[in-house]
């Protein structure tokens, strides 16, 4: 929870008296009072339950201009009219109101929910019984002239009661009608950006939420690189002595040994060799993750590095008695390498290889310059492919052995870290499983990719594309290597 | 509650509650059906195309009535909440303020899982506004009882016995058990205000009295005590009288 507190919806939810003012359309009103006012001749005023007049419409009765060019009459007038919009309707809601004239208005009170939340005010008019001018005129001011007055009076029209009740009921019940859809838009509109403001506040929360375990689970792989690389620092030290002393056993340095005696220390000198070489590739792959390992990129091609790893291999090659060959003519495209991670690359590659390939097989190590295909898929994608196609020039090596294979499942498993195809503790090829994890982690530094093919009719192929230095520069987005699963 | 002392004026909010399409909406209609013309206002209902609740149905009922302290103005507005699973926002927005609350379930068998779901969820909201389901009011109604492949009486009568609030059976398509629950509920929530509020001195009118003048308000004089109790379970609800 954010500490913002939730919005107040309250007014929409709750009981509070709804205000006229907010939620009527004045202008709906002021047509639907234009259209009783048409049809029936009487003044239609509206006023909200704090006085606001909302809707006005009516014509000034001959009779009242001239009462109102008498400033006497005209003070009278107006006490008349601000009585109209204050008195109090009674129970019934609904009350006539004289006028000095012997006019009268008609109030109606609107009713939302149970509450009064304004009124109807009709009129003048004249009331059907009036025959002429009533005496109260004639007291209001004494400058009045009542004959023209009560000419003026006999062209008011004359409106029965009932007929008034019914234009009033009638006014009453499509006002309120009016009032109720109007707050009914209201309070939809109101609630739905309350909803969308607390579905913000939800999502915020559980954004701020996942950040923080984002953020935690961050350093948690960091003290895990952290603590990797000092292990495997720790362990380095001691481990060093003991290679460096049984080499030293094993040269007869510390006087002569029998056969038997080399052989062990000899293997404790080869065991001691091993584990070395799980801990650097262990510290190798958590400078990798940590992104702490910088790649010295530079122009490079990837002949040189081939024929280099070739030859270091090819006495492990003739020993197990596999044919190890390179098809590499004519290669020349520039790479932004690093050319001693891309060597550990393919030695680690095609040290696999001639490991997993039996006595009287074959390694190919091959490579060619290739275009990746376009970036498929939208037609944004496929547009200017013209000027796009220089940039997707890649180098393709392929290493290839007829060894025992992977299976299709296993394919993507084989660069996870620590995973081997057999499991089991008496399999027939050893290896700490670290290999190919960091095969992998190199090559998508290089903005490249590593995948695993069935070579026919038997073996594994391991096909590594490295961008050319050219598409590098451009990044283009094809190029970017996908995120870690 | 919004409760006036100068205007002499109690206003309540009870909310219906429940999974989608279990009948809250229905339940408001029929009250409104079910009530005099002249206690009830309009009924607003904001629903999609598909008859579906988006925010909420809102039924007003208002009236007067005397008490030993003179005239008094009740207020009761129902609402019922979107039952639809991505309306939790809405949900929420409804139940705030709420004085008590009716818990709408689906009777069909298949649905109770989806009854457990919105159950839990009246508690997550609650608890997100900062209330405990302990402190508010509650009615369960076991609604659609006139369908077919629903829960048994009898497994509903016994697990209302083991369970705290009473329990309505209904079938507000056809009316039957609308009243019961709402008077249950309305009987539940004047019990919990009185006590806080002491009603009973302030307005000069105590719960069975006050839900006397309600029911004969809302047409059903002389029933109020009837009707709130064709309940099964909830036995201690009374504050302890059967």
């Amino acid at each position: 929870m954010s500490d913002e507190p939730a919005p107040l919806s309250t007014d929409v939810v709750g009981d509070t008296p709804v205000a006229l003012e907010d939620v009527v359309d004045r202008e709906a009103l002021e047509d639907l009072c234009k259209s009783v006012h048409a049809l029936f001749g009487i003044g239609v005023r509206v006023y909200s339950s704090e006085g606001a007049l909302l809707a006005n419409v009516a014509t000034e009765l001959e009779l009242c201009r001239a009462v109102n060019e008498v400033s006497g009459a005209r003070a009278a007038c107006g006490t008349t009219v601000s009585v109209a919009k204050s008195v109090d309707p009674g129970e019934a809601g609904e009350i006539t109101h004289p006028c000095f004239t012997g006019l009268a208005y008609r109030i109606v009170s609107l009713e939302h929910e149970g509450r009064r939340v304004g009124r109807v005010v009709l009129g003048p008019f004249a009331p059907a019984g009036l025959r002429e001018a009533p005496p109260s005129l004639a007291q209001t001011d004494k400058r009045l002239d009542l004959a023209q007055a009560t000419d003026l009076l006999s062209r008011v029209p004359r409106v029965k009661s009932e007929a008034l009740g019914r234009i009033a009921a009638h006014l009453k019940t499509s006002l309120e009608l009016i009032i109720f859809s109007s707050h009914k838009a209201w309070v939809t509109s109101k609630l739905h950006l309350y909803s969308v403001r607390e579905s913000y506040r939800e999502l915020q929360d559980k954004t701020q939420r996942l950040e923080q375990t984002l953020a935690r689970l961050k350093e948690v792989d960091r003290l895990k690189s952290n603590f990797l690389a000092t292990m495997s620092h720790e362990l380095r030290t001691p481990l060093t002595s003991i290679i460096g002393y049984s080499e030293m056993l094993a040269e007869g340095i510390a006087g002569p040994l029998n056969e038997e005696q080399t052989e062990y220390v000899r293997t404790i000198h080869s065991k001691g060799e091993q584990l070395l070489r799980l801990i650097m590739g262990l510290l190798d792959l958590s400078k990798l993750e940590s992104g702490t390992m910088s790649l010295r990129q530079a122009p490079t091609e990837i002949t040189p590095i081939l024929k280099e790893v070739i030859s270091t291999l090819a006495p492990v090659a003739r020993k197990k008695e596999v044919e190890l060959v390179l098809d590499a003519t004519d290669v020349s495209c520039e790479l932004a390498a690093d050319a001693e991670r891309l060597r550990q690359v393919f030695i680690n590659l095609v040290d696999n290889a001639v490991k997993f390939t039996p006595k009287g097989g074959r390694v190919t190590v091959s490579s060619r310059v290739t275009q990746a295909p376009p970036p498929s898929g939208d037609d944004e994608d496929a547009m200017g492919a013209v000027l796009l196609a220089p940039l997707l020039t890649q180098v393709e090596v392929r290493v290839a052995d007829t060894g025992i294979g992977i299976p299709p499942s296993e394919r993507t498993k084989v660069f996870d870290a620590f995973y081997q195809v057999d499991q089991s503790s008496t399999r027939e090829y050893g290896g700490t499983g670290l290999g190919l994890s960091i095969v992998k982690r190199i090559v998508d530094a290089h903005g490249g990719s590593v995948r695993v093919e069935g070579n026919e009719p038997k073996g594994t192929v391991f096909v590594v594309t490295l961008p050319s230095a050219q598409a590098r520069r451009a990044a283009l987005p094809s190029r970017v290597p996908p995120p870690a699963p | 509650m919004q409760l006036n002392f100068a205007a002499r004026e109690v206003a309540l909010k009870l909310v219906y509650y429940g999974p989608a399409l279990s009948g809250k909406t229905t339940n408001l209609k029929a009250l409104h059906e079910l009530t005099r013309s002249e206690s009830r206002g309009r009924l607003m209902t904001l629903e999609t195309k598909d008859d579906r609740t988006l925010f909420f149905d809102m039924l007003p009922l208002v009236f007067k009535t005397d008490t030993d302290g003179g005239a008094m103005n009740l207020r009761v507005k129902v609402f019922t909440v979107p039952g639809q699973v991505v309306h939790a926002s809405t949900r929420r927005l409804v139940l705030q303020g709420a004085d008590a609350v009716a818990f709408v379930a689906d009777s069909q068998i298949s649905e109770t899982e989806n009854n457990a779901a919105s159950f839990l969820d009246l508690r997550t909201n609650l608890k997100e506004l900062g209330r405990s389901m302990k402190d508010v009011p509650l009615v369960i109604q076991f609604n659609k009882r006139d369908l077919p492949r629903v829960r048994s009486d009898e497994e509903i009568d016994e697990l209302a016995r083991r369970g705290k609030e009473p329990v309505f059976k209904a079938s507000a398509v056809n009316g039957q058990g609308v009243i019961e629950s709402f008077f249950g509920l309305l009987e539940l929530a004047w019990r919990k205000l009185d006590k806080e509020h002491d009603l009973t001195q302030k307005l000069g009118i105590g719960p069975d009295e006050f839900l006397d003048k309600a029911a004969a308000n809302l047409g059903y004089e002389g029933k109020a005590r009837e009707l709130a109790d064709a309940c099964v379970g909830g036995a201690k609800w009374r504050g302890g009288k059967p």
